[in-house]
């Protein structure tokens, strides 16, 4: 204790303490747990340190706060590097933050947790607000960063799969400090696009804090908002970030985000196959039908009784024909009988029965001698009786 | 109907062959009809094909622009 030689003013003692203090705690390492956290619009952040005995009231300015790869939240221990400044006005002290950190990595968990049953408790996780992701997209909006390996696979498993995609790339940067305003700008320009599907929000894999990023409030809101549906792949089978949460779908990896927003062109390969085995399939049955309906016809009972009546009146054409024989036979032999009659007739008349009854015929030069005046006498006679000729020699 | 593929979409020509693919499948449809609808089908087929086997990946990148809500595109890279 100094022995005091004069009396001093507010100011003199203020500032007396002002230089002690912050001599003193020029650079410090402090531990404890957030309290009352304010991010300000000017971008400064304003909160309280505590622990169970006591409190002090903490700045980060915003030159410093733009390095911290995550925002702090109320209840989480961090560790952070500073100094004590006096601000003399109001005669309070307070701690002026240089750097931050988690006090572990039980302390992100914790961030996590927090705002993971906030956000859930508001019911942006809800299964009614999940867009469907669709099953042929013409573009696909990517949001991740445009030389990460992750982006390269998105690609050829793009190539591979279906290449009359476009992939239409937001780049973003994915870790570290500003990667949360990133990412959200990023999911805002594809949105302002219009014509973009599905979007895919990735990374590759990386430990809690490299995927911080993807936790953070503001990223968490903006895919919510995001009028596309949004597809996210971040880290590994292992790793959920909040975005998982609430992305319309969650892939355990940027390339299963990929595999899931394209088609595979072998499916529809597979299908025109199928199509033109069935249809050819299918043509062919048709004309199987179609020939088998004429052939039916054609055996049909209708169909065959033209051939019928044919018959029938071929049966009666050979009837009509026989008949004719038949009649034609017993005309002939009726003929036959007459003619028969009339020749034994004849017979009757025959001039060897009018001889027989003493009659002669008379030739002279190998003619019949008809009449008196013909007949010259003296000349070669033959005379012919029914039995013989007898020439007469004068 | 048939023959104005030519300006449809991959995603409409596929609609298309389905579509035909279940007409094609029904008892009741006519012989021409029928030749007619595979017919185009076959075309189709060959179209969405060739679509398939001809198409190169196309990607391009927004140009970060924060301050104007417009975005000017330009053609990334092709490996």
């Amino acid at each position: 204790m100094f022995e005091q030689t004069e009396i001093l003013t507010v100011s003199e003692l203020t500032r007396q303490i002002k230089q002690t203090l912050e001599e003193e705690f020029l650079q410090i390492t402090v531990q404890g747990e957030i309290s009352n956290f304010k991010p300000h619009v000017s971008g400064h952040w304003y909160f309280n340190l505590k622990d169970s005995g006591a409190v002090i009231s903490c700045t980060m300015w915003k030159g410093y706060n733009s390095s911290v790869f995550f925002t702090p939240q109320d209840g989480i221990k961090i560790t952070v590097i500073g100094r004590i400044t006096v601000y003399p006005p109001r005669g309070n002290y307070q701690f002026d933050v240089r750097s931050m950190k988690p006090a572990g990595i039980g302390e992100l968990q914790s961030a996590f947790e927090i705002l993971k049953q906030k956000l859930s408790n508001e019911g942006l996780f809800d299964e009614e607000f999940k867009k469907p992701i669709p099953s042929l997209p013409r573009r696909i909006g990517i949001v991740t960063a445009i030389d990460g390996a992750a982006f390269r696979d998105m690609i050829s498993i793009a190539r591979r799969r279906f290449p009359l995609v476009e992939l239409v790339i937001a780049p973003s940067k994915v870790q570290g400090s500003g990667a949360a305003e990133n990412l959200v700008e990023s999911i805002k320009t594809l949105n302002r696009k219009k014509d973009i599907d599905v979007i895919i929000i990735g990374r590759g894999g990386g430990s809690i804090e490299d995927l911080w990023a993807f936790n953070e409030e503001i990223v968490v809101r903006s895919i919510f908002e995001s009028k596309i549906p949004v597809i996210s792949g971040i880290g590994h089978e292992i790793d959920f970030t909040i975005s998982d949460f609430v992305a319309d779908l969650r892939a355990a990896t940027p390339s299963a985000a990929m595999e899931i927003a394209t088609p595979d062109k072998a499916d529809y390969f597979a299908f025109i196959n199928d199509f033109l085995y069935n249809s050819g399939q299918n043509i062919t049955n048709l004309f199987d039908n179609k020939k088998n309906r004429i052939l039916d016809s054609i055996g049909s009972y209708g169909f065959k009784m033209p051939l019928d009546l044919l018959r029938r009146k071929s049966q009666q054409v050979d009837g009509i024909v026989y008949k004719m024989s038949v009649n034609f036979d017993k005309q002939f032999l009726m003929l036959k009988n007459k003619l028969s009659l009339l020749s034994k007739s004849l017979e009757s008349h025959d001039v060897k029965k009018t001889l027989k009854k003493g009659f002669v015929l008379v030739k002279q030069d190998s003619k019949f001698i008809t009449r008196s005046s013909k007949f010259i006498c003296g000349k070669e006679t033959q005379l012919e009786f029914f039995d013989g000729e007898v020439n007469l020699n004068s | 109907m048939t023959k104005k593929i030519a300006k449809d979409t991959f995603e409409n020509k596929l609609d298309r062959l389905e579509e035909i693919s279940h007409l094609l499948e029904s008892d009741e449809i006519g012989l021409e009809y029928a030749m007619a609808l595979y017919q185009e089908g076959i075309e189709l087929s060959k179209d969405c094909i060739s679509t398939l086997k001809v198409a190169e990946l196309k990607i391009t990148q927004l140009k970060k622009n924060l301050d104007t809500l417009t975005t000017d595109e330009e053609n990334f890279f092709e490996e």
